[in-house]
């Protein structure tokens, strides 16, 4: 899995096998599946690839099929499902060994002004403040999560043990993230390394209120969608809060709704993702 | 047929062959079909290739172009996955041979697991609630009456916006909050209620981003971009539960909203999400019509 921007950039620069058809090539991981973010990441790169520069990713919705190979190239095959004057759709089917393992449709929009209001960054304790912790090396290798080597991860606060408890949101945490080096200045490659970045750490406001820990194996976890979309432009290499809330949980599935701000406050992003959440002496799936 | 009857006729499609069904059109005085119809009958044609026994929890989907009262809307299922716990349904919905309609449908075997929800905000009765479409109607969109009649199964009761009777709430600068129910009651099967919510789930969503901006909807060419639901929780929906609608950001023409669906004893059924066109009219255009 990549440790920094250049092995991230690698990553998701796929290989042109055909018009519409790509491959996306794998790195060594101590995960028995490959992370959820990099199909995602390199879906999202497919979609763009079919696409005029002129148009811009504005959001993606997604469900994950089955679990990906980590031992065999992705295929990814965009379909065209809409060229229009200021909107573009394409949809793209992540597979191997001949069986989807993921579908995302992307939809893409020529730049053009319009009605502003965003809502204002939460009042937060910055990444660099002694209350913040770091999420050291050790942990991440006790994880045998190799895919937190690109990101340098805070955590801030989480509604566990009632720390930071608010009546009406159960299930929330706050996170501080960025791309562990720099990237290019080019906004796409910002978008993708952040959609790579989005899978992390999300299920954690799900099991806040539950009292287990995604570090502990206390539950079973999956990723069953991933939806993003992206308001403003913003580095995902600078510090960028990931404010979550998991507004329920029900029949083993648990919602994730997540707001993104830069540093300076800007609300550059939102996303939600639902995922099995399952106890785990229950087996698994 | 009053108009529940209708809409549950609206949503009762005809099997054309295996996997691909024909929906019926409602009489209409708008020029582009309503979205929530469009998002109600293919969950109806999703849900009917998948066992009785898999419930419907989430639903993608993109709204690709208007679609068109005079012919029949045809939706063309693909079985994308059939798990041990998870199925997998794709809708194309597409008339005069193109797309208009992407859905993409997980259902679920319904199990035992940690349960938490966000808090019901304190809010009025229903009966405190004005009429949707006459607060549509003083807004000055010329669209109410057209939409009163095709929303004729839906009781919309408003309960206030960000400029109007609701205090700024939880950090959200773009809010709105209203009761719906149908106005009379449904079979009990269970996908006819997700379905007729679905159906009212498009009503109001995408206004909640304007709910800050002092602006005419009819000066603002507005259209659903995507449209996604997470059903947390069976229930009714011919019986009153609270559309409560905040939009975290708006820019470049286009709008986020989120909703959450609280029955009327708390329990959250439903989170929503839904992007929009809102691009303001020049003065003198019509703009290029509702949807692409």
């Amino acid at each position: 899995m990549p440790r920094d921007a250049d092995e991230l950039l690698a990553l998701l620069e796929l290989e042109k096998i055909d018009d519409d058809l790509f491959r996306g090539a794998q790195m060594p991981t101590s995960r028995p599946m490959v992370f959820g973010g990099q199909v995602a990441a390199q879906s999202l790169v497919a979609a763009s690839r079919t696409v005029a520069p002129e148009y811009v990713a504005h959001s993606l919705h997604s469900y994950f099929l089955q679990p990906g190979d980590p031992t065999t190239p992705t295929i990814y095959d965009v379909e065209n499902l809409r060229d229009g004057r200021s909107f573009v759709t394409r949809r793209v089917i992540a597979q191997q060994h001949g069986r989807p393992i993921y579908a995302q449709t992307v939809n893409f929009h020529k730049v053009e002004p319009g009605y502003e209001h965003e809502e204002s960054m939460p009042d937060v304790p910055g990444p660099d403040h002694e209350s913040v912790r770091p999420v050291s090396r050790e942990v991440q290798e006790e994880l045998h999560a190799d895919q937190w080597n690109v990101a340098d991860i805070r955590f801030v606060s989480s509604s566990a043990g009632h720390t930071d408890a608010d009546p009406r949101h159960p299930g929330r945490q706050q996170v501080w993230l960025r791309v562990s080096s720099a990237l290019p200045d080019d906004q796409f490659w910002h978008r993708a390394a952040f959609t790579y970045l989005s899978d992390m750490t999300l299920v954690g406001a799900a099991m806040a209120p539950h009292g287990i820990s995604f570090a502990r194996g206390d539950a079973f976890v999956a990723s069953l969608d991933h939806a993003v979309w992206f308001h403003r432009p913003f580095r995902a290499d600078e510090w960028w809060l990931y404010d979550q809330v998991s507004p329920s949980a029900s029949s083993g599935r648990a919602l994730t709704l997540a707001r993104v701000f830069s540093q300076d406050g800007q609300l550059v992003a939102s996303v939600a993702q639902e995922a099995v959440l399952r106890p785990r002496k229950e087996g698994g799936r | 047929m009053n108009p529940t009857e209708e809409l549950v006729d609206l949503l009762d499609l005809e099997r054309l062959d295996g996997d691909l069904f024909r929906g019926k059109q409602p009489e209409s005085a708008r020029a582009r079909v309503y979205g929530g119809q469009v998002a109600a009958q293919a969950l109806m044609a999703g849900i009917r290739t998948v066992p009785a026994d898999f419930a419907v929890h989430s639903l993608h989907s993109y709204f690709l172009l208007g679609g068109d009262y005079s012919v029949p809307i045809v939706y063309d299922v693909e079985r994308i996955r059939d798990g041990r716990s998870f199925m997998t349904r794709r809708v194309v919905a597409r008339q005069h041979g193109r797309p208009i309609y992407y859905q993409t449908l997980n259902f679920q075997l319904p199990e035992e697991g940690y349960e938490h929800q966000d808090a019901m905000p304190e809010v009025g009765a229903p009966e405190t609630g004005f009429d949707l479409v006459d607060v549509m109607r003083k807004g000055g969109n010329d669209e109410a009456d057209a939409l009163g009649k095709e929303w004729g199964a839906l009781d919309v009761r408003w309960l206030g916006n960000t400029r109007f009777g609701l205090d700024p709430d939880d950090g959200h600068v773009s809010q709105a909050r209203m009761w719906i129910r149908l106005r009379e009651g449904l079979p009990d099967d269970p996908a006819v209620h997700v379905a007729a919510f679905t159906y009212a789930s498009d009503v109001s969503l995408l206004g909640s981003t304007l709910s800050v901006h002092d602006v005419n909807p009819s000066k603002t060419q507005m259209a659903s971009l995507d449209h996604t639901l997470w059903f947390h929780r069976p229930f009714r929906a011919d019986q009153w539960w609270l559309y409560d609608q905040w939009s975290p950001s708006a820019q470049g023409a286009r709008g986020l909203a989120f909703g959450q669906i609280y029955t009327a004893d708390g329990t959250l059924v439903v989170t929503a999400a839904q992007e929009g066109l809102i691009r303001p009219r020049r003065p003198g255009s019509e703009g290029p019509g509702v949807k692409e």
